[in-house]
């Protein structure tokens, strides 16, 4: 019965502790962009400059050879302008 | 071991698992945590107690839901935890602060607040479940015991 048990509980807190090292906040949010219904920009920090509000839109976008691809959809990029003075600086259009 | 105790090791692993992962996942990116608690709409005096007192509550419900003396204990402050978190979240839906700050932890970062809000009650449930077959569990020997003595 102990060794069940031990067994789940210890799976648990290694698969809590492996997901938290692999879903670290820059290794998911480096490099995403917004669009403004024009051009691709900077987004920033998830939970510092913006956050996605729940929507029929795409939130934000990951950039790779050319290409931008919807990152986290079902949602509109709301900028936050609480605690960073300024917004995060625009990029240049690379679409 | 019975199908009701693995229902309850499997059920304390999720919490175990989700607290954990939300601990380590602030702890990880500190920094970020102190900024996200900063644009929370809590005055931002809060920010230094709270920055230790949410991942270090986490970390220690964990801790109590392994043990089988505390585990009740752990349950209870789950359920209580998961509460505070799913009516705030409700607040934040009802528009009731000038904005919607971020849903911050880790991948749970990337949820919006709709989504938020039903892992909330999953993870209520789950605690509410969690204390059901721990209070049955304690008190089967009991009943036993009654049992045998009224043959």
């Amino acid at each position: 019965m102990n060794k069940i048990k031990w067994t789940i509980l210890t799976s648990a807190i290694l698969f809590s502790i492996c997901s938290a090292f692999a879903t670290r906040p820059h290794a998911l949010q480096s490099g995403l962009y917004w669009y403004n219904g024009t051009e691709y920009l900077a987004a920033g920090q998830m939970g510092v400059n913006y956050v996605c509000e729940t929507s029929s839109n795409t939130c934000t976008y990951s950039y790779s050879d050319g290409v931008y691809t919807p990152y986290q959809t079902a949602a509109t990029y709301t900028y936050l302008g609480v605690t960073t003075p300024s917004k995060p600086e625009p990029t240049t259009n690379k679409k | 071991m019975s199908k009701k105790q693995v229902t309850l090791e499997c059920v304390c692993a999720l919490l175990i698992l989700l607290f954990l992962y939300a601990s380590i996942s602030k702890f990880l990116d500190f920094k970020t945590f102190i900024d996200q608690m900063n644009n929370q709409p809590l005055p931002n005096s809060w920010t230094p107690f709270l920055v230790w007192a949410i991942p270090l509550l986490e970390i220690a419900i964990s801790i109590a839901l392994l043990f089988e003396y505390t585990r009740l204990f752990g349950l209870y402050a789950s359920l209580i935890t998961m509460v505070i978190f799913t009516i705030y979240t409700g607040i934040i839906l009802l528009h009731f602060f000038p904005y919607i700050p971020c849903s911050c932890g880790g991948v749970i970062t990337h949820l919006t607040w709709s989504q938020h809000l039903l892992l909330n009650l999953i993870y209520t449930a789950l605690s509410v479940l969690g204390i059901i077959l721990q209070h049955r569990k304690h008190f089967k020997p009991i009943l036993i015991t009654t049992k045998h003595s009224l043959v």
